[in-house]
């Protein structure tokens, strides 16, 4: 939108820095994608327990590509690179770009720039359906998924559900009912959560590692459950960019430029919860990657949601997986913790730093 | 260019996560150090009077000394896991306190190679050990480093159940214990000794706790049974033992009647029941963090309670108290000691050193 005002307005002097804005995308996506090789490297030869870097290697060799490179490792070590270290790492970075992209669409969808994938009701929800799986005196596992999973991804979807049923009875532009039921809606599953908390005992502590967010359930299984159920949702909603682009305009623009508007809005709204809940089911409630990352990315190359989903997508992965091996180096903290004391500042000096004109 | 609406989310997380801060914080006294006195016993364990009956196989209790034939064996642990060792532990993980001082009293300390942090670090030796896990997290790439033959965890969330599945997602055989209950303390003794391949000496330590127990039961049985207030904590809300927990019952069988929640599931006492229920003598389990008889007695609305008009505010150091370990009826003989502080209460002797 921006950029595209710039050319007509003023041609020649925006000439150099529209080609360098084009160009920006490209090189972005490739430091993008060379930090994540990076940040896998380094998280799998990191952890609590020292393993040759060749060792890991090796390890990773042979369970990656058969080859065996003429070194022997003790079983511990094996499980250790890959049934902990290596679906850890992957873990992080499928839930940063889950966060990430459903924070650009819930941004880009209610034209708000507080917003972020937990915007609608959806953390307390799945919050209150984990705290309940604590409370209930039922355990099992099924492909790494346990009862705690499997109630927050159900509590996730189920008050998001509500919120957006409730918020179409009455008078209000849909943005506001659908802001506003939120918050009400939030607040009542808070409150939820709040008395299961209280009532919780000993449990407490487990329901609080949630709410802080973590990646230490991570396995193969998980991931294998998760990693579809993320990639399908944001790749429906990347092809859906120009909705997203043209709902941001506002409901009238878009209806002009022959966007189904409630259709879109409900579509988008359902993936985006989607690709919100599988996260939090495996992750817990992690905050600010969804808030911030479609900001800075927005910041970077414009608000053009083309652009911005799949950036996202990338800083999402980055930021979280970054996070996470900072947690773990720093004795297995909780990475929610992580991701606000580095994102934020870094945050503040990217808002101060930008040009004017920056809306979203 | 958007509605300045501004969006509601972090409000109510927040006040929830300073709320579950809070919590934490005042429910450390109770989970922390010690294992946890909480929450229901289940039925189980008061339908079984005794260790022989229902705890252990008979096979393990037989007379004879202690050998490797007892192997592979399977257990069932306090979840109801049925867990299966296949041959006697050379290296033992032991992420609760009360486990590592048990099986350092059992004779098996040197094979513990990794541990739950202790504050209280007993036995001595148990420093040597290296913590594989600390109060708030598992580190389960360092259990896995250690290979080990079996793994005790704390139930009923001392140990995070994500780390058990986790643990037992990779094959390692993990043993869940917790005793909501004195009988289940004896309970838990026979199963370690039995994993650990010591059911010889697991029968001879419950039988000692057992025979202390009852000469306690013997010197406070004929005393008046004052009503006992153990706090826990009182920096925010008042913490104190729930209904029916471990540590009500270590009270009762002290002698005395303790003043209790109000419920199994509440940890916390206001002070309107307590001063209703009109505590006649008041222990400070927090006195090592600094709380003195003479705070406890200026705090609001407390003067009128008998123990605060009679002085009765008396310190206890509550980590033998609430540690279900071999040490329990030195906790029993202190707490007797403590509430009847003018009756002669039998001193055990010491415990034997670790052979």
């Amino acid at each position: 939108m921006t950029t595209d005002g710039g050319t007509l307005v003023s041609a020649r002097p925006a000439t150099g820095r529209i080609g360098r804005t084009r160009r920006r995308p490209i090189l972005l996506a490739g430091f993008g994608l060379i930090g994540l090789a990076v940040l896998v490297a380094f998280g799998v030869a990191m952890g609590s327990v020292a393993i040759a870097p060749l060792d890991t290697l090796a390890i990773v060799c042979h369970r990656l590509f058969g080859i065996d490179l003429g070194r022997s490792w003790s079983a511990a070590s094996e499980t250790i690179v890959w049934d902990l270290r290596v679906p850890r790492v992957l873990m992080s970075m499928v839930v940063g770009t889950a966060l990430a992209v459903a924070g650009a669409t819930f941004q880009g969808l209610l034209r708000n720039p507080l917003a972020d994938p937990y915007v609608l009701g959806t953390a307390s929800g799945a919050a209150l359906g984990a705290a309940i799986a604590v409370l209930l005196p039922v355990r099992f596992v099924i492909l790494g998924f346990g009862l705690l999973q499997g109630l927050a991804f159900v509590g996730a979807l189920a008050s998001i559900y509500a919120v957006y049923r409730l918020s179409r009875i009455g008078g209000l532009s849909p943005l506001t009912s659908l802001l506003l039921t939120g918050y009400a809606v939030g607040s009542l599953l808070a409150a939820g959560l709040a008395m299961a908390m209280y009532l919780s005992g000993t449990a407490l502590r487990q329901i609080f590692s949630y709410l802080l967010g973590g990646f230490d359930t991570a396995s193969w299984p998980q991931l294998a459950a998760t990693l579809p159920l993320v990639a399908i949702g944001c790749v429906l909603i990347l092809l859906r960019a120009r909705s997203l682009n043209g709902l941001l305009l506002g409901e009238e623009a878009a209806v002009h430029l022959g966007i189904d508007v409630p259709r879109e809005r409900a579509i988008l709204l359902a993936l985006a919860s989607l690709v919100t809940a599988a996260a939090v089911a495996v992750s817990g409630l992690i905050g600010f990657v969804g808030l911030v990352v479609p900001h800075v990315v927005r910041l970077i190359v414009g608000p053009s949601a083309r652009l911005v989903l799949p950036l996202s997508a990338l800083g999402g992965a980055l930021l979280l997986a970054f996070a996470d091996v900072i947690a773990r180096s720093a004795g297995e903290i909780p990475v929610g913790i992580v991701t606000a004391l580095i994102g934020a500042p870094f945050f503040i000096v990217l808002l101060r730093r930008a040009r004017t004109g920056y809306e979203l | 260019m958007f509605p300045s609406l501004r969006p509601p989310r972090s409000a109510p997380l927040l006040r929830l996560s300073s709320l579950a801060l809070a919590l934490l914080i005042a429910l450390a006294a109770c989970t922390g150090a010690a294992a946890t006195p909480s929450t229901l016993a289940p039925a189980s364990s008061s339908a079984s009077p005794s260790l022989a009956s229902t705890a252990v196989p008979s096979a393990t209790l037989a007379p004879t000394p202690t050998t490797a034939s007892a192997f592979p064996t399977t257990v069932t642990d306090d979840e109801g896991t049925a867990v299966s060792i296949p041959a006697e532990p050379h290296t033992i993980v032991s992420l609760t306190p009360a486990t590592t001082e048990t099986l350092f009293a059992l004779g098996v300390g040197e094979q513990i190679k990794g541990k739950g942090e202790d504050v209280f670090l007993y036995p001595p030796q148990a420093g040597t050990v290296p913590d594989v896990a600390t109060f708030n997290s598992v580190d389960v790439e360092k259990i896995v480093a250690l290979a080990p033959d079996v793994v005790f965890a704390g139930g009923n969330f001392f140990t995070p159940p994500d780390a058990i599945t986790k643990l037992r997602s990779l094959g390692l055989p993990v043993v869940v214990l917790y005793a909501p209950s004195v009988d289940a303390v004896y309970k838990d003794i026979g199963l370690i000794g039995q994993v650990a391949g010591r059911p010889a000496e697991a029968t001879a330590m419950v039988e000692r706790i057992r025979s202390e127990f009852a000469n306690v039961k013997a010197a406070v049985a004929a005393l008046p049974k004052p009503r006992v207030f153990y706090e826990l904590d009182a920096t925010g809300a008042i913490y104190g033992p729930a209904d029916k927990s471990f540590l009500a019952e270590m009270i009762e069988l002290a002698g005395a009647v303790p003043i209790t929640t109000g419920s199994a599931q509440k940890y916390d006492i206001s002070v309107e029941r307590l001063i209703a229920q009109d505590p006649e003598v008041i222990l400070m389990a927090d006195a090592p963090f600094g709380v003195t008889a003479a705070q406890v007695a200026a705090r609001p609305g407390w003067k009128v309670m008998t123990a605060v008009k009679n002085d009765d505010i008396r310190p206890i150091d509550d980590q033998t108290v609430t540690r279900p370990g071999p040490r329990l009826f030195l906790g029993l003989e202190l707490l007797a000691r403590t509430i009847h502080p003018e009756a002669a209460i039998p001193s055990a002797t010491p415990i034997p050193p670790v052979p």
